[in-house]
């Protein structure tokens, strides 16, 4: 009873106009055991591995829903047949809903949602509520997990089909979590949903599956075998889930690139000549043993086109839909896993490179990174550009992902495969500036004063001439340039006088070249990432670009991406919801807070991936290469204080700053060192590694005990403790906390859903979420908000744990 | 009986077999060679032939001792025998495929051992007649064709293979061999690469299609079109260009094992406390012990890869974890490896040994090449070291091997293998840095250079040597790569074959032209002189290039002495030595700029001696007055060609590869007990 507190619905039960259903058939509410299990009540939309006769959609699903409330409106005394005599039962429990009236709070400040729901029709509130506009996924998921009532919980089951799914993907380890470890009723309402998204989509299938799984994981292992939850999962995976056979509307998008008379290839221009045989396993099957699944198929389009072919015909031997994208995931999670096995960083960079270039073998396929925001196909890992991280015994690498953005990854043909040394202009000999010196500028520059202009200019050579794909009689044209050069020192030197030069000119430009190239981090074995994350976005895309086979197609991307094997991303999967929550609410309250909350794919209980932020540097990196405060550090890189780009580059610090801290004092985000702390290339700051919230702190030290971190350097940052951006600062968490707390239900209800079921030590103690709901004080005035926020502000300015934690952190682990 | 002929194996002749009594078999080829059509009177007389055990030495020594005459009277005869082969290739029955290509075998050996003299046409119509021979030779290279496509026994493509090795073997000179135009017409091309890009297939068979693909592709390479040569340039498939190069990479790698075993073997025991004892005397011997027979054929292949295929460089730098090759072994005549690969095909994980060291080809042939390039004075491995180096010419000059070779996130130890020498300790081999592959080429290169300064001067490989090295200064010059490479190394190494060429001026100059040898390597310095600039790691390393020149300036002295004395007579080396006089004046403007100011320096601050730093400051602080004049043509090199230079090489190499192929083909034959157990059980 606990929930109902928070739960929207407390507010609507507290209607007086509470006539809902009060309907004779009210009087039935002592009916028994309603919902016998196994049959779905409440004819919910059902959809079970064998029936997919039916196609769901918005419509549908509104019809559904519709019935669930007529059935419940009119309850069991009309009803000649009941099919469902269950139903009627269900939904009305006056008793219950008095409780709830009693307990609720009318004097908490609920928002606009409630007035809208004072409605004094004669007609069911709830309808009315389930019908209005007003009605998104968050509260149909608050429903459906405060709801005891099956006819609610089924009503609401059939209505997520007709919210958008981007809206209920957001909310899919809520509703999984839910599927898992909640009642029999609330799984029944969700597993139809869940199963015809999984029918439809590939990318949910697995995303589901994954979930599943590593939500389970905290069952007990004799309970989880058996566990619904697994069920699904063993489901999902056995790949039973597919689309009908001959469904009209995915017809026309599914034959195109199935039909062996479009064969692609041609579109491309770069298909491979002759193919003498069919390609077959290679040494990377059997090395790295990605089944056969992850067959690039797609290189050879014959064989590609007569595999679907057969699929299209019958349909029972469609290729499995979901094996490459496992092999894919599968093949990153044993490199990870091989490669904690090695003892040194040099030997876990060699192996990686080594085990990414088998993988390329396999590429492309239909196989994509599920962080990315866009539909897309993996082309090419650039597997010399990988680094392994930092870490003590695990090994988490990140990788480059080369792809191409497609229409529709499920239907859009795999791209082509282009041989690695189609391009050969990886550093563009042909290109590249002879340093700006032919012989005769070589000459030049004795005599006079060398013309560094000429340089610059010839190294903006126009990206696309060196991005050519080569022809194969390219060979030749290598050599054609060298003669080419020699004509033109040949010429130079007939035609004139020996051409002397000074050595001095030589050393010189030597000494000057050196120092004008980027300081780049140095190469070290022992922090291989450094180098690799120093180096600018878009430097790096283009010049990976400027290597790859595939850089020329107008629709290629560069993507990255952190394996994690062996670390548990669950809550950083439930911080990165927080944040996105919070995120959604500040742009929605227009509070100008910046965060940035990066994409987390959980895989299992123990691994997964992470989106990389990228042109951003840690605070202890900065400190360290630098040798500067943070404030001067500023001014390096953005200018003197009364510059436009300082400004701007200041504020985004502040309103960084304003968000972060406001997120690390609600979640008690912990562990805050410099390491921790990223600040990008506009001044921004972004926190990572959230392994340490609400409940849990590492090692239960005691120490960081301020709200958030605010060091002096970030206050000479923004300009000192009196100065208009500090209070600028200080305004906005005000205004952030008030927005936060008008809509409090929203991140709340995010955890709380969470912590069902879970072992995570976010949730240890049972204090959590009243803790999280305390640090929204929803019973403060404005003006209590304002000195609560004065008071941390202070209190984390003073605080003697931050200061010693970074000292503490130096000594253990050496980050500054 | 069936013991000794099992040892035997089947084509192998053995020398006195005592026969009590004939075999049927015999009667029957007796029969053939007789004048009559033996199916005259029996009319199953072919069908039961193939149903008989093979007996090779009997059919070849009869078929060696037919007389001229003879041969008219019973060429019908033999045309029948071998039309009917072909025929018998088409059979449902194993047994009949088998003892075919065993006839066929025994029929182009045993007409080319008897008739060495004759020319090709006369070959052919003995074997097939020459109205009919294109048809049979068609008809021979489809079953071929199928039967190594298909999915049939794996000891039957392996006879296929030995079948074809063999008809590709019979002359020494592989150009000769006229029944080859055949071969030619009717390509096998695809099946070979079928073969390769299979893992088991490639497992078994590998070795053996890419062998008989060098050695087609050799098939008149220079006088006509060669369609494997113009299929081999243009495969792009990654699995099969990758199975080619796994194939060299087990067999290198191979070597390279069999060659640290004999080391090893020789470092403990009593054998190595013998030649500390005695000294150097034995290291000769030890050598000698230590050489395990190149594999030539296979380095050719290797050759023609990078040589003709474009797309096969990418190979030689894909990775594989050393493992790989332990658990597919190369030995093709095992008689059931399918059991042993099933594991490792099943087997999802690689296994794991954190000692393991990432290889790919490249670094497998550099250790090779560092093995087979210690001693060069037996003829093979002269040979295997001038391919070596003809390999890394074709690598160095390749854009996409540069890049690799350059790419600073691709670092590895190379174990180079150094020759135990007296005047330096072996190196730890534990301790070598993980670089950028281009300074394992730099390393090797510079181990050839001091540690071949030698009477019996091998001049063509110093060339390509040297060459190697100014291809890859080039890229690193035109790209602005600054490799953090030791230099000072080369530089010294290249002062100390200066100083050979010239304290062996005499010798030397009754075989070689050294002036080629001593203007590149002036020209190499005039790299570093004129272009330091662009491609040099430090300031620091500008300085040291300067200090080196004028610490070894004698040598630069007695070379200019030299030169110019040459070059102010007449004779055939004037034009050569005035080309190198020329070459000098940078080096000889720095010396004569930089000595004075040292001497005066010491002589300022009296200092007898000055100390590296001190040489230094003063070079750093006398730049400015130095003029150098800019030597046209540095960055240029001659593209490597094979033919005409190179072609003399290759045939003779050529011809002693299929000598070689020809001898193992026969050693390594299946054994019939093998076959008869595996189709006993198929049929």
């Amino acid at each position: 009873c606990n929930y109902f507190h928070s739960s929207p619905s407390l507010s609507v039960c507290s209607s007086p106009s509470l006539s809902l259903p009060s309907t004779p058939s009210s009087s039935s509410c002592p009916a028994p055991g309603p919902a016998p299990s196994g049959t779905p009540p409440l004819g919910v939309i059902s959809e079970g591995p064998g029936e997919l006769s039916l196609v769901i959609d918005a419509e549908v699903a509104q019809r559904a829903c519709q019935e669930v409330l007529q059935k419940v409106d009119v309850g069991g005394s009309q009803n000649g047949a009941g099919p469902e005599p269950a139903l009627s039962v269900t939904i009305v429990k006056p008793a219950q809903i008095q409780i709830r009236e009693v307990e609720d709070d009318p004097g908490s400040v609920k928002s606009a949602r409630r007035r809208q729901r004072h409605n004094p029709s004669k007609q069911s509130w709830l309808l009315r509520l389930f019908e209005s506009k007003l009605f998104d996924v968050s509260m149909a998921i608050s429903y459906l997990h405060n709801s005891k009532e099956p006819g609610v919980q089924a009503y609401i089951g059939n209505r997520l089909f007709s919210f958008p799914h981007d809206d209920v993907d957001f909310y899919l380890p809520q509703l999984l979590n839910m599927y898992i470890h909640m009642d029999e009723d609330v799984g029944d309402a969700i597993k139809p949903y869940v199963v015809h998204r999984c029918r439809q989509s590939i990318s949910f299938s697995l995303q589901c599956a994954w979930l599943l799984g590593a939500y389970s994981s905290d069952m007990h292992i004799s309970t989880q075998r058996h566990s619904r939850g697994t069920k699904l999962r063993k489901l999902i995976l056995s790949d039973e889930l597919k689309p009908a056979g001959a469904r009209a509307r995915r017809d026309p998008l599914a034959l195109t690139p199935f039909c062996p008379a479009v064969s692609g290839s041609g579109e491309h221009g770069l298909s491979p000549s002759k193919r003498t045989h069919q390609r077959s396993k290679s040494d990377a099957t059997v090395s790295i043993s990605l089944s056969s699944n992850l067959k690039r198929t797609a290189s050879n389009p014959k064989v590609e086109s007569s595999q679907d072919e057969v699929g299209c015909h019958t349909t029972k031997d469609r290729p499995v839909r979901l094996a490459p994208q496992r092999e894919f995931i599968k093949s990153l999670m044993g490199i990870g896993k091989r490669l904690a096995t090695l003892p040194t960083k040099e030997q876990k960079t060699q192996r990686l490179i080594s085990e990414l270039s088998l993988l390329n073998h396999k590429l492309p396929a239909r196989v994509w990174l599920p962080t990315a925001a866009f539909d897309h196909h993996v082309v090419r890992v650039p597997h010399t550009q990988a680094v392994v991280l930092n870490s003590k015994d695990k090994a988490p690498y990140l990788i480059y992902v080369e792809v191409l953005e497609c229409e529709n990854f499920e239907t859009s043909s795999v791209p082509i495969r282009i041989p690695e040394n189609r391009i050969r202009s990886t550093r563009s000999v042909e290109n590249l500036p002879d340093c700006g010196m032919t012989a005769e500028q070589r000459a030049g520059s004795f005599s006079t004063v060398p013309n560094y202009d000429n340089d610059d200019e010839a190294w903006s050579v126009d990206d696309i001439g060196e991005l050519q794909v080569e022809l194969p009689e390219l060979h030749t044209n290598s050599c054609d340039n060298i003669s080419q050069f020699s004509v033109d020192s040949i010429t130079s030197l007939e035609s004139k006088e020996p051409v002397f030069i000074a050595a001095g000119d030589i050393r010189r430009r030597l000494s000057e070249q050196l120092a004008q190239t980027p300081t780049t981090f140095k190469r070290d074995p022992e922090d291989p990432s450094a180098v690799a994350l120093k180096e600018p976005w878009e430097e790096k895309v283009r010049r990976i670009r400027e290597g790859s086979p595939y850089g020329h197609l107008p629709n290629w991307r560069l993507l990255s991406v952190i394996v994690k094997c062996g670390d548990d991303l669950r809550q950083e999967l439930l911080a990165f919801q927080v944040l996105q929550q919070l995120q959604s609410i500040w742009e929605q309250e227009r509070v100008p807070l910046w965060i940035k909350p990066y994409k987390i794919l959980v895989l299992s209980a123990d691994s997964g991936m992470i989106e990389p932020v990228v042109n951003a540097v840690s605070l202890h990196q900065v400190k360290k290469h630098s040798q500067l405060s943070l404030l001067d550090y500023f001014l390096q890189e953005h200018g003197s204080p009364t510059t436009e780009a300082f400004l701007s580059a200041q504020r985004n610090f502040v309103q960084s700053c304003a968000g972060y801290s406001l997120i690390c004092y609600l979640l008690q985000v912990k562990d805050r060192h410099n390491g921790n702390i990223l600040l990008d290339a506009e001044g921004h700051i972004i926190h990572i590694d959230f392994g340490f919230i609400l409940s849990s702190s590492p090692k239960n030290l005691g120490f960081e005990t301020s709200a958030f971190k605010l060091t002096t350097e970030f206050v000479d940052v923004m300009g000192g403790p009196d100065g208009d951006m500090f209070n600028y600062y200080k305004m906005l968490m005000l205004q952030g906390l008030i927005a936060a707390r008008k809509h409090m239900d929203r991140v709340l209800q995010i955890v709380e859903i969470m912590q069902q079921g879970s072992q995570l030590p976010c949730f240890h103690g049972s204090s959590t979420m009243r803790g999280l709901k305390e640090r929204f004080h929803m019973s403060l005035t404005e003006e209590q908000l304002q000195l609560l926020v004065d008071q941390l502000v202070d209190g984390s300015m003073r605080s003697l744990t931050t200061k010693l934690y970074d000292g503490f952190q130096y000594l253990t682990n050496g980050i500054m | 009986m069936s013991q000794v002929e099992k040892r035997a194996g089947l084509l192998r002749r053995t020398s006195s077999s005592k026969k009590p009594l004939k075999e049927k078999v015999v009667l029957m080829y007796d029969e053939i060679f007789a004048k009559e059509d033996p199916a005259k009177n029996n009319p199953r007389f072919w069908d039961e032939l193939f149903l008989m055990k093979v007996n090779l030495e009997y059919l070849e020594s009869k078929l060696e001792s037919v007389d001229g005459e003879e041969v008219q009277r019973i060429q019908d005869n033999i045309n029948s025998l071998f039309h009917h082969c072909v025929q018998a290739l088409g059979e449902e029955h194993q047994i009949k495929v088998v003892n075919a290509l065993q006839t066929l075998c025994a029929l182009f050996r045993g007409v080319h051992q008897k008739n060495k003299s004759a020319s090709g046409f006369d070959i052919i119509n003995m074997l097939m007649g020459f109205d009919k021979a294109e048809q049979r030779m068609k008809d021979l290279m489809e079953r071929l064709d199928s039967l190594l496509c298909g999915d049939g026994s794996e000891s039957l493509k392996s006879l296929c293979l030995k079948l074809l090795l063999c008809l590709v073997t019979v002359t020494d000179n592989i150009s000769q061999n006229t029944i080859l135009e055949y071969v030619m017409i009717n390509s096998i091309f695809e099946a070979i690469l079928q073969i390769l890009s299979d893992v088991s297939s490639r497992g078994q068979h590998g070795y053996d299609a890419v062998v008989l693909l060098a050695l087609l592709v050799n098939y008149r390479k220079y006088e006509s079109v060669n369609p494997y040569i113009v299929k081999l340039s243009i495969v792009d498939d990654e699995p099969t260009l990758d199975g080619m190069g796994m194939v060299v990479h087990q067999a290198l790698t191979e070597y390279n094992r069999q060659y640290k075993d004999k080391e090893e073997e020789n470092q403990g025991g009593f054998f190595s406390t013998l030649t500390s004892m005695v000294g150097s005397m034995f290291i000769a011997d030890a050598d000698e012990k230590l050489s395990v027979q190149t594999n030539e054929a296979i380095l050719l292949a290797l050759y023609e890869a990078v040589h003709l295929n474009r797309n096969f460089i990418t190979v030689l730098a894909q990775s594989h974890p050393e493992i790989d090759i332990a658990t597919t072994p190369t030995p093709p005549t095992r008689p059931h490896p399918q059991h042993h690969l099933a594991p490792l095909m099943n087997n999802p994980e690689l296994p794991l040994d954190p000692n393991l060291q990432t290889s790919n080809l490249l670094i497998t042939f550099l250790k090779y090449a560092s093995i087979v390039m210690q001693d060069t004075k037996d003829e093979h491995r002269l040979n295997s070291a001038r391919l070596c180096l003809i390999i890394l010419t074709c690598i160095a000059e390749d854009q996409y091997a540069d890049a690799f070779l350059h790419d600073d996130n691709m670092n590895f130890r190379v174990n180079l293998h150094r020759m135990p020498m007296r005047h330096r300790k072996k190196a730890v081999d534990k301790n070598i840095p993980s670089r950028p592959l281009v300074c394992a080429v730099l390393d090797l290169m510079v181990e050839f250079i001091v540690t071949h300064m030698m009477k019996d001067f091998p001049m063509d490989l110093y060339l390509r040597c040297v060459q190697i090295i100014h291809k890859l200064l080039c890229y690193q010059k035109k790209c602005r790569i600054r490799l953090h490479y030791t230099w000072r190394e080369l530089w010294s190494a290249l002062i100390n074959l200066l100083k050979f060429l010239l304290s062996n001026e005499t010798t030397l100059l009754a075989k070689h032209n050294i002036f080629h040898l001593a203007l590149l390597v002036v020209n190499l310095f005039n790299m570093f002189i004129t272009y330091g600039d662009t491609f040099l790691p430090t300031s620091n390393s500008y300085d040291e290039l300067y200090y080196e020149i004028v610490r070894m300036h004698q040598v630069f002295d007695n070379l200019y002495c030299m030169v110019l004395r040459v070059s102010t007579n007449t004779g055939q080396w004037k034009e050569a030595a005035s080309k190198v006089t020329h070459a000098l004046v940078n080096v000889r403007a720095i010396i004569n700029h930089f000595n004075p100011k040292i001497e005066s320096y010491a002589a300022v601050n009296h200092i007898s001696q000055l100390s590296e730093e001190q040489v230094l400051e003063v070079v750093r602080s006398n730049y400015d007055t130095l003029t150098l004049k800019l030597q046209d043509g540095l960055d240029q090199f001659e593209r490597y060609s094979e033919q005409p230079k190179e072609a003399a090489f290759f045939k003779e190499l050529v011809r002693s590869i299929s000598l070689n192929v020809r001898k193992n083909v026969s050693l390594n034959t299946l054994s019939q007990d093998v076959l008869l157990k595996e189709f006993s059980t198929i049929s």
